[in-house]
């Protein structure tokens, strides 16, 4: 089974929103001194799904990231994890891309690729929280997209049972490949890059692709990111007396019946 | 013809709380641009329309197939897409849901639309439609233009002031045409194990458990405490990761928004992806060992101290109080 799994790298989001930076335009989040980005959690998910499914099935993993030249550093990161190739896009015409320009970006990257049977990518991206490149991913490419997926119950080489979350349970659906997937977080644990994973990941090339190399044109974007803004918390809880735990608790449930809330 | 397109589901002849918020904010997008304000409503069942509880829109398209009953993209989409083709309009809104997260984004796809999902504030200027989305997990928010003929966001639950129903909308039948058949076919659909019985979405009273339960042999102080107060179950991500509840339950960013008057969060560090769920709560309580918290800034009240020992108290307190 030839996989394929997009990884975007992000800001770590356990900074503390009191530490969070934007840069002089407003429109990227800087990670504060020392704080390393990382692999978005989602696609990390995703690889460790795709790493197990190359585990039963045979086959290649291979990771896809558009970024600047740092999100090399996630790319080793994946190939240390044991993904088999790694390819960055990187072109300052997609500096502040919108969903749909990356997405169809990424697909052409895929196209290129040539051979695959599934798509894997995160349910979203922590920094953008937006939730869309894996479906334009998928228009352009014509593939039906399953999202957000918490479990890959059956796996054959020609189809998948998966458990796709919705309000209040999850669906089992039958997955005829090639398909693509949106990974949540319950899907799995992933796992940590070996010692010699990393050894080897230090020593593997990494082909950059850029705009022209993809055979696409850039389209006028419809989605234009004006200005960020960090929001502020200011407010600070009322905190309950009391000479015990269980005193305090009792206490609550006073002050709450006195504001007749309970 | 051009409009302000809002689109619900309908479950038991009623429309989604979300649905007359959509209205709200889609009545001021009408407003400004002069164009009419258009109702569709995804019918999930047989029941017909109460006409009591719809909101003030000059036609509501009613759609109803039986690909409607369980979810599935390819259909949704299909839906949407003959409400879009009977009204042509320039804007469309949704409520942002597990489910429009995952097909809106493919009709925006089909139609080479603009679209910003988890918008908590719209507006116009010029021809762009200017949304504003929390990013990072809720601690930045980024404004975006949208352009274009078609331009869509999903709005979350609970931040728009919702439209007062009013009476009968001219509602019109529409069909579903042409659902794509693809690849994908459901086995079933597996609802989470009931827990008290109360929808999380639409409890006034949520009792939340984090990682600091400790595992899924303590859910039941979790438990306990939502039944005295017959509130619904909620939990944080980790909670679900780990399994100790299903993911139904959980609240923030990946989770279910809730809009209770009341929110007890125990155990929960406050991180923002999890906030990101309650900015429409009421009023938050929480209770924490660690007087440093994150949460203790967004909560009302607090409780610096062990849950095992505070909630039972409280309970055994509720109870008092009640008879
Ligand atoms: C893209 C993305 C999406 C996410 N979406 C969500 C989401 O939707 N919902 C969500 O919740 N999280 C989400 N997260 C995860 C989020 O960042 C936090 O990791 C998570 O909310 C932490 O959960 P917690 O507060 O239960 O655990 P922790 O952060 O580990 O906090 C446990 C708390 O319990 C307290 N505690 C420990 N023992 C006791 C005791 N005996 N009595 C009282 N208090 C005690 C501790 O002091 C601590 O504050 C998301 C993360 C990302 C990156
Ligand atoms: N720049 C990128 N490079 C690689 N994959 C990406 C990129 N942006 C988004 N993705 C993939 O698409 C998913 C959804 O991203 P988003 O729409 O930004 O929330 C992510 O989890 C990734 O798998």
């Amino acid at each position: 089974m030839d996989i394929i799994v997009t990884i975007k790298e992000v800001t770590d989001p356990n900074i503390p929103p009191s530490y969070v930076k934007l840069d002089a335009q407003a429109k990227r989040i800087e990670s504060p001194f020392g704080v390393a980005p990382v692999l978005n959690g989602y696609d990390e998910n995703a690889l460790e799904e795709a790493l197990r499914l190359r585990e039963r099935h045979g086959g290649r993993v291979t990771v896809l990231s558009l970024g600047d030249d740092s999100s090399r550093k996630s790319l080793k990161r994946a190939l240390a994890m044991g993904a088999d190739a790694a390819i960055l896009l990187s072109d300052p015409v997609w500096m502040y891309a919108d969903s749909a320009t990356v997405g169809r970006a990424l697909a052409a990257a895929i196209r290129k690729i040539g051979k695959f049977d599934l798509v894997m990518c995160g349910r979203q991206a922590s920094d953008t929280d937006a939730g869309q490149v894996l479906y334009w991913i998928a228009e352009t490419l014509k593939l039906p997209a399953v999202s957000p997926i918490a479990k890959i119950a059956e796996s054959e080489p020609t189809n998948l049972t998966v458990h796709r979350l919705i309000d209040g349970g999850h669906q089992r659906l039958r997955v005829q490949l090639p398909a693509l997937l949106g990974v949540s977080s319950e899907i799995n644990e992933p796992r940590h890059p070996t010692m010699r994973g990393t050894m080897n990941a230090g020593r593997a090339l990494i082909p950059g692709w850029k705009l022209r190399d993809l055979g696409i044109a850039q389209a006028v974007p419809k989605v234009e990111l004006r200005r960020l803004t960090v929001q502020t918390r200011t407010t600070k809880a009322q905190l309950i007396d009391g000479s015990s735990d269980a005193d305090r608790g009792i206490a609550l449930a006073d002050k709450l019946h006195d504001m007749g809330l309970v | 013809m051009a409009g302000i397109l809002i689109v619900g589901d309908l479950a038991a002849g009623r429309p989604g709380s979300e649905f007359l918020e959509l209205a709200g904010a889609g009545a001021a997008l009408a407003q400004a641009t002069g164009e009419p304000l258009i109702g569709a409503l995804i019918a999930r069942d047989n029941a017909a329309v109460r006409q009591d509880c719809l909101p003030p829109v000059q036609r509501l398209y009613l759609i109803r197939d039986s690909e409607l009953r369980h979810y599935g993209a390819a259909a949704f989409v299909a839906a949407a897409r003959s409400a879009l083709g009977a009204s042509s309009p320039s804007i469309a809104l949704f409520a942002h849901t597990l489910e429009t997260r995952d097909w809106v984004p493919q009709l925006a796809a089909a139609l080479d639309a603009g679209l910003v999902m988890d918008c908590v504030a719209l507006s116009l200027d010029g021809d762009a439609l200017i949304a504003t989305k929390p990013v990072y997990g809720g601690s930045v928010w980024g404004e975006f233009a949208i352009r274009g003929t078609l331009r869509l966001a999903t709005l979350r639950p609970g931040v728009f002031t919702p439209a007062t129903p009013s009476d009968k909308p001219e509602v019109m039948q529409l069909t579903v045409e042409h659902i794509a058949v693809n690849a994908v076919t459901m086995i079933d659909e597996v609802a989470a194990a009931a827990s008290g019985g109360v929808n999380l979405k639409n409890a006034k009273v949520v009792v939340s458990g984090g990682r600091g339960v400790g595992g899924a042999k303590n859910w039941h102080y979790i438990e306990g405490a939502a039944s005295a107060l017959r509130a619904a179950v909620g939990c944080s991500r980790p909670v679900a990761d780990s399994g100790w509840v299903s993911s139904a339950y959980t609240v923030g960013l990946s989770g279910s928004s809730v809009t209770p008057d009341l929110y007890i969060a125990v155990g929960i560090s406050g991180a923002v992806q999890h906030l990101a769920g309650i900015s429409a709560a009421r009023t938050v309580v929480a209770i924490n060992s660690d007087a440093d918290a994150e949460i203790f800034a967004r909560a009302d009240l607090g409780v610096v101290g062990d849950y095992k020992e505070v909630l039972p108290a409280f309970v055994k307190r509720i109870e008092q109080l009640k008879s």
